[in-house]
C-alpha cells in the first residue's frame, strides 16, 4: 500500500513538471510538412498560448476529420480550393472577420477573390502549389514541353508521379487536350487509354515524398508539386523544372475557421501571426512553396502571372468521383 | 457466497463486454448499415436503403482487382509456408531453452511499429539500396535489380510482416509431432519427403491453414505495404477501401467491400473448422 502511495505521488509530482501553465489554446489541423515546428514554438512564447497541432494529408482526410469529429474539436485549418467552396456548402466554416488581422493587407492581391470564394468570406490565401514536370537533365537530354513527351518508350519506369487520383487522371485530360476536370465519359476514356500506356514508364506513385525518388536517382522524370521539385533541385543541380504547355494544376490553400470553433480569438491571433512577413519567409524558406504575402515574394511576377494564367484549380464533381475512381482501380 | 463470487466475475469480465462492444460489435453494425445506404454527391450518406454497393462490388475492374490481390495474398501465404515448416522441423529436434529463445525472437519485430520497419525496407531494396550495391559491387549483375515499386517489393513486405504469424502455429503444431510416429516411420523405410507427405502434414495441417488464415487475410488489406513497398502502382482490396473511405468520399461502398471481405473470412474459417481446427486456436482472429 506504502509503495503504492508513493508511486502515485511520483506520477503527480511528474506530470506537473511538464506542464507549463498557458494563458490558452489553439487547435490547429494542417497539412504535413507545411509549417517548421520553430514557427509553432516562436508563437507559443510570444504569445503564451498552447498550439496542438494535428496534421492531414489529403482534402479528404481533412473533410472526414472535421465531420467525424464532435464539433469544437478543431479551430483552425488549412483547406484548398475546391474543399473551401464544398466546406462553404456544407456549412462547416466561419465567415472570417478581417477586422482581427491586422496583417492582412500583406496578402498579394493576385491571390484574392478565387472562384471558390470571390469575395474571401470565408477564406484567405495562405499557400499555393503548382504541378511540374521535372527532369534530371544529366541523363535526360530530350526537349520536353509536354506530357505527352513522357510516352517515351525509352523511359520505361522511369517516371516519379504523385499518389493523387484527380491530379494524374486531370493530367492525362489535359494532355489530351481537354480540360482537368471534365466528367464526360468518352473523353475520360481517352485519359484511361492515355494512362495505360503511361503505366509502363511510371516507377512508383508518391505523394510524400516524390522528391527522395529524384534525389536518390531512382528516376529521371516525375510530375509532382513544384515545392518538392525545387528541394530536388537544391540537392541536384541537373534537375530542370518545367512547366508543361498543355497546362498544369494549381492548388491554393487557405486560411479557414471551423463552425463552432472553441477557440476563434486565438485562432486570429494564430493566422495573424503566419501573415506577418517574417514568419511567412520562414515559412517558404523551409518549404518553398508560392509565398501568398506580397513583400515575401520567391517567385517572380511574371511567373506568377504565368502560372496563374495558365494553371487550373481542381474543382468538386460531385458524384463523377466514381467515374475517376474506378479508372483509377483499372490503371492500377 | 453465490452472489459475491457473480459480483466478482462481473467486475472482470465487464470491461471485455464493453470493449468488445463498442469498440468492436456497434462499428461493425453500423458499417453493416451504412452499406446498404446510399451517398449523396458531396460525401455525405443519404439514409435510402439500396443494395447497389453490393451488386457495384461484381463489377469487372473491382473483380480483376480482387483476383490480383488474392493472388498477392496466396503467394506470400505459400512463401510463409515454405519458410516456416523447415524452420519448425529444425528447432523441434533442439533444447527446450533454444525453442523457447527462438520463439520470443519471432515476436521482437512485434515491438516496432510495422510502418516503420516498412520504410526500412526501402532502404535495402531500393536501386541504390544495400542489396543492390552489395551484388553490383560484387559483379554478381551488372545492373540494379527492380526489388521494389512492383509486386515482388509488395510480397517482400508481405512476408516479412506477417511471417511470425504463420511461424507460430506451424511451430507449436510441429512440436507437438511424436517423435515416435516418425521415428517409427523412419524403421519402415520412409523417405524424408514420404515422411513430410504422409506423417507430419496431415498432423499439423490444422496449424498450417491457422497460420496460412493469419497471414492471408492480412495481406489482401494491408495497404500501407502496397503503397510503400510496391510504390502505390499496385492496389489491393484494402487500397479499395481505402479510397472509399477518402478520396472517393462513398463510404458506402466502402462499407460494403468492408463486408463482403468479412464475409470471405468467415467463409475461410468454416473451411478451416472442417479441416478440423479448433477455434480457439485462431485467437488473434
Amino acid at each position: 500500500m506504502k509503495k503504492i502511495v508513493l508511486l502515485i505521488t511520483i506520477l503527480l509530482i511528474l506530470s506537473g513538471c511538464s506542464a507549463k501553465s498557458y494563458d490558452g489554446e489553439v487547435n490547429v489541423l494542417n497539412w504535413t510538412s507545411y509549417i517548421p515546428q520553430e514557427v509553432i514554438r516562436d508563437f507559443e512564447n510570444e504569445y503564451n498560448i498552447k498550439v496542438n497541432y494535428g496534421t492531414y494529408s489529403s482534402n479528404e482526410e481533412l473533410l472526414a476529420k472535421i465531420s467525424s469529429s464532435s464539433s469544437g474539436t478543431y479551430d483552425l485549418i488549412f483547406p484548398s480550393d475546391y474543399m473551401i467552396e464544398l466546406m462553404i456548402e456544407r456549412d462547416m466554416i466561419e465567415p472570417l472577420d478581417k477586422t482581427k488581422l491586422n496583417n492582412i493587407d500583406n496578402i498579394n492581391s493576385l491571390f484574392l477573390k478565387q472562384k471558390f470564394d470571390k469575395t474571401n468570406k470565408y477564406s484567405l490565401p495562405f499557400l499555393a502549389a503548382t504541378t511540374t514536370i521535372v527532369v534530371n537533365r544529366k541523363n535526360i537530354k530530350d526537349p520536353i514541353t509536354s506530357y505527352n513527351d513522357l510516352l517515351k518508350e525509352e523511359y520505361k519506369n522511369n517516371i516519379i508521379i504523385l499518389d493523387d487520383q484527380r491530379i494524374v487522371i486531370g493530367m492525362a485530360l489535359q494532355a489530351n487536350g481537354y480540360s482537368m476536370n471534365e466528367t464526360d465519359k468518352d473523353k475520360l476514356d481517352n485519359a484511361k487509354k492515355w494512362l495505360l500506356k503511361l503505366n509502363k514508364n511510371i516507377k512508383a506513385f508518391d505523394s510524400d515524398s516524390p522528391k527522395t525518388f529524384l534525389i536518390t536517382n531512382e528516376v529521371d522524370l516525375g510530375v509532382i508539386w513544384n515545392a518538392e521539385a525545387i528541394i530536388a533541385k537544391e540537392e541536384n543541380e541537373s534537375i530542370e523544372i518545367i512547366y508543361p504547355k498543355d497546362g498544369f494544376a494549381l492548388s491554393l490553400d487557405n486560411y479557414a475557421i471551423v463552425k463552432k470553433a472553441k477557440n476563434k480569438d486565438n485562432a486570429y491571433k494564430f493566422i495573424d501571426y503566419l501573415l506577418r512577413d517574417d514568419v511567412s519567409k520562414k515559412i517558404t524558406e523551409e518549404y518553398p512553396y508560392i509565398n501568398t504575402n506580397k513583400n515575401c515574394q520567391n517567385v517572380s511576377t511574371d511567373e506568377l502571372k504565368y502560372i496563374l494564367d495558365n494553371a487550373t484549380y481542381v474543382e468538386n464533381i460531385g458524384s463523377n468521383i466514381s467515374t475517376y475512381d474506378k479508372i483509377w482501380a483499372e490503371i492500377k | 457466497m453465490k452472489k459475491k463470487d457473480f459480483g466478482f466475475k462481473t467486475i472482470f469480465i465487464l470491461p471485455i463486454v464493453i470493449y468488445t462492444l463498442v469498440l468492436i460489435v456497434l462499428p461493425i453494425i453500423y458499417v453493416l448499415f451504412l452499406s446498404f445506404c446510399t451517398s449523396d454527391s458531396y460525401g455525405g450518406i443519404n439514409y435510402q436503403f439500396t443494395i447497389d454497393n453490393y451488386i457495384n462490388i461484381f463489377d469487372i475492374t473491382y473483380i480483376k482487382m480482387f483476383v490480383k490481390s488474392a493472388l498477392i495474398a496466396l503467394v506470400t501465404t505459400f512463401i510463409c509456408l515454405l519458410i516456416s515448416y523447415p524452420f519448425a522441423l529444425i528447432l523441434r529436434r533442439k533444447s527446450e531453452s533454444v525453442k523457447n529463445l527462438a520463439t520470443k525472437l519471432i515476436m521482437v519485430p512485434f515491438l516496432t511499429n510495422s510502418l516503420i520497419r516498412t520504410y526500412g525496407w526501402i532502404i535495402l531494396l531500393r536501386k541504390n539500396g544495400v542489396i543492390n550495391n552489395v551484388l553490383t559491387g560484387a559483379g554478381l549483375i551488372e545492373f540494379p535489380l527492380n526489388l521494389m515499386y512492383n509486386k515482388v517489393g509488395i510480397i517482400i513486405g508481405m512476408v516479412y510482416t506477417l511471417l511470425p504469424f504463420m511461424l507460430l502455429p506451424v511451430c507449436s503444431a510441429v512440436f507437438e509431432l511424436d517423435k515416435n510416429v516418425i521415428e517409427a516411420a523412419k524403421d519402415l523405410g520412409a523417405k524424408p519427403l514420404q515422411i513430410f507427405k504422409n506423417i507430419i502434414l496431415p498432423q499439423t495441417i490444422s496449424g498450417a491453414f491457422n497460420g496460412s488464415l493469419m497471414v492471408f487475410i492480412p495481406s489482401i488489406g494491408y495497404f500501407f505495404i502496397a503503397d510503400i513497398l510496391g510504390g502505390g502502382k499496385t492496389m489491393i482490396i484494402g487500397n479499395l477501401i481505402k479510397n472509399q473511405f477518402l478520396t472517393a468520399r462513398n463510404w458506402p461502398f466502402g462499407s460494403a467491400i468492408s463486408i463482403f471481405l468479412i464475409i470471405i473470412t468467415f467463409a475461410l474459417v468454416k473451411v478451416y473448422k472442417r479441416l478440423g481446427g479448433k477455434i480457439e486456436d485462431l485467437g488473434g482472429l
